[in-house]
């Protein structure tokens, strides 16, 4: 390769790493900016902003609420998508290439639609907006993603490991619990990790689903049509610190476990 | 490992007297456990059929039921229905849709605008996915990646307030622009496509990055060394080798984001303004009000992902004919 051109692309990646972090960071600093009005130039700065975000009981709350929502999706999205990967890795049956469309599909329904779908089927079933229809809809959204992941790591999973156990008298129950399962683990929490990301980030199902109650985006939503200010970029700053540093550690822990 | 050994065994025989089973062992000889397993695997199609049910059960009911679902409400003239009113089938809801220009405008914007943005996704992270795949060393590589998944595991709504504060009147842009006596006033990107276009092309750029940085990475270096040594160009080489060679990852990629951005809700009510309505406000109009309005918006809905599925099908096997008919 001509050098040129070497050094034209590298300026194009840190071009583009520019644009990618930049907005954030900008959003980062202008939380500290003391003066309601957002904008530049910031001549005095503050730190109040950021910690009124730890005294403000209605953040606080809808982040409990977004939190808890994730974790129960995310353990209901685990258990069915391991459930669906191990039934659909390694086995030819008749139906199969439909039951794995029909997976894959919530995952590729635009947002709006999805939300809307969701909004109309939970009416049907009797769930009245709020938690249990925001965990429910989350679930099922996240749920390819988790049968992608643990299908990728199941692959790879020698069979002469389940024949040995089957030789030394294990049921299929607790092969799958002895050799499958901790086998998984890595995907499993992969896959965990980015389903709580997911439905922490979500913004279009908790708003339709929702009740009164309101998710942390759909909280900084509700603020953002009523005008910006820095207080908000204080409660986007945490929200944004958060969902990094577990995306990040989860990135290096999921690394190590697959090295060993 | 072998400190591990010898504290199972010295727990092993102290437990000896009462059994030498494990855990496991004792389980499988329950009588409980035992009976269900010996119903449940005494053959190999019941072992199946165990497997398969809930499995089936949850993609017909919940993968595929809100979908039809969805169709039957967009098909009746009343939903939620009050009591005391009856339900019956309509194609309203449908040629509603046709009757006025406020709701195809922007179902067409829609289209329009998405495959737009994602032209300019493919456009933008091509280069920089090339960059990754053929100048960086491989040790380096995930490092260079991580760095730009880290901002993507922030959520939709912070990253469109982050580009709200980039665009503005006294945005960062405005500002270095004067500050570089480009301006006097500051341009007005807010609230327009262009606005919208940045702050979706900003939310989507991952899902092209990815399928395009495996397809390049997959393809072999020595492709290229060979168009050289055969005396190609640069351009022909990228143009006749690399090209044709990721059309699988353009073309996921493509449908990806152009499904995503069809999607978007939040993004266009914050970044767009009353020129730029999007089909999804729209749809989210009729359910916001009295509940009657649910059969059109189910309607919208169905029609919009009716067109996005016939759109990237229709890509995907245009693609498909171009790689067939490159690899000849």
């Amino acid at each position: 390769m001509n050098r040129g051109n070497r050094i034209l692309l590298s300026c194009i990646y840190w071009a583009f790493v520019l644009y990618v972090f930049v907005p954030l960071m900008l959003m980062v600093v202008m939380g500290f900016k003391d003066s309601k009005f957002i904008g530049f130039p910031i001549r005095s700065w503050t730190l109040e902003w950021y910690t009124g975000v730890f005294a403000d009981t209605e953040v606080l709350s809808a982040f409990g609420y977004s939190t808890s929502i994730a974790v129960l999706s995310t353990i209901i999205s685990i258990v069915v998508g391991t459930w669906i990967a191990i039934l659909l890795e390694g086995r030819k049956f008749v139906g199969r290439n439909t039951i794995y469309a029909l997976t894959i599909l919530p995952a590729l329904i635009p947002g709006i639609i999805s939300a809307i779908a969701f909004r109309i089927y939970a009416r049907w079933l009797g769930i009245e907006p709020g938690m249990g229809a925001i965990v429910w809809s989350h679930a099922v959204h996240n749920v390819p993603f988790v049968v992608l992941v643990v299908m990728a790591r199941l692959s790879t999973l020698p069979k002469t490991q389940l024949e040995a156990a089957r030789d030394l008298g294990a049921d299929p129950f607790i092969t799958f619990l002895r050799i499958t399962l901790p086998y998984l683990v890595p995907a499993i929490l992969g896959a965990s990790i980015f389903c709580l990301l997911l439905s922490f980030d979500d913004f279009v199902r908790s708003f339709f689903l929702g009740g009164y109650e309101p998710t942390l985006p759909v909280l900084i939503f509700a603020k953002l049509k009523s005008g910006m200010s820095p207080e908000i970029n204080a409660i986007a700053t945490v929200a944004l610190l958060l969902t990094g540093a577990i995306g990040i550690w989860a990135e290096r822990f999921t690394r190590r476990l697959n090295k060993d | 490992m072998s400190d591990d050994l010898a504290q199972r065994t010295h727990t092993g025989q102290k437990r000896k007297e009462k059994t030498d089973l494990t855990f496991w062992g004792r389980l499988s000889n329950w009588g409980p456990y035992h009976l269900m397993m010996g119903a449940v695997t005494a053959s190999p199609r019941r072992q199946f059929v165990v497997l398969a049910i809930f499995p089936l059960v949850w993609v017909l009911f919940q993968n595929l039921g809100p979908m039809l679902q969805m169709l039957r409400v967009s098909l009746t003239d009343a939903y939620p229905v009050a009591p005391g009113v009856e339900q019956h089938f309509t194609l309203e809801n449908y040629t509603r849709f046709f009757g006025d220009q406020i709701f195809w405008q922007p179902f067409f914007r829609t289209l329009v605008f998405s495959a737009v943005f994602t032209f300019c996704t493919l456009i933008i992270t091509y280069p920089v996915a090339y960059f990754l795949a053929r100048h960086v060393s491989r040790r380096n590589q995930m490092l260079f990646l991580l760095l730009l998944l880290i901002p993507f595991w922030v959520g939709e709504i912070v990253r469109t307030y982050a580009i709200m504060i980039l665009l503005g009147n006294t945005g960062a842009v405005n500002q270095l622009l004067k500050w570089l006596g480009f301006i006097d006033r500051p341009i007005p990107f807010m609230y327009t496509s262009f606005s919208m276009g940045v702050g979706i092309v900003y939310l989507t750029a991952l899902y092209m990055l990815l399928p395009l940085y495996s397809a390049l990475e997959k393809l072999p270096k020595s492709f290229n060394e060979a168009a050289a040594d055969l005396g190609a160009s640069a351009w022909t080489r990228f143009r006749r080798v690399t090209l044709p060679l990721t059309l699988e990852g353009i073309s996921s990629g493509c449908t990806l984001v152009f499904l995503i951005s069809t999607g978007f809700y939040a993004t266009p009510v914050l970044l767009g303004g009353p020129s730029t309505t999007v089909f999804a406000e729209t749809i989210a109009g009729f359910f916001h009000v009295a509940g009657d309005e649910w059969p059109t918006g189910a309607a919208f809905a169905t029609i919009m992902f009716a067109a996005a599925l016939i759109l990237t099908g229709t890509f995907q096997k245009f693609m498909n004919a171009l790689r067939k008919g490159d690899t000849k």
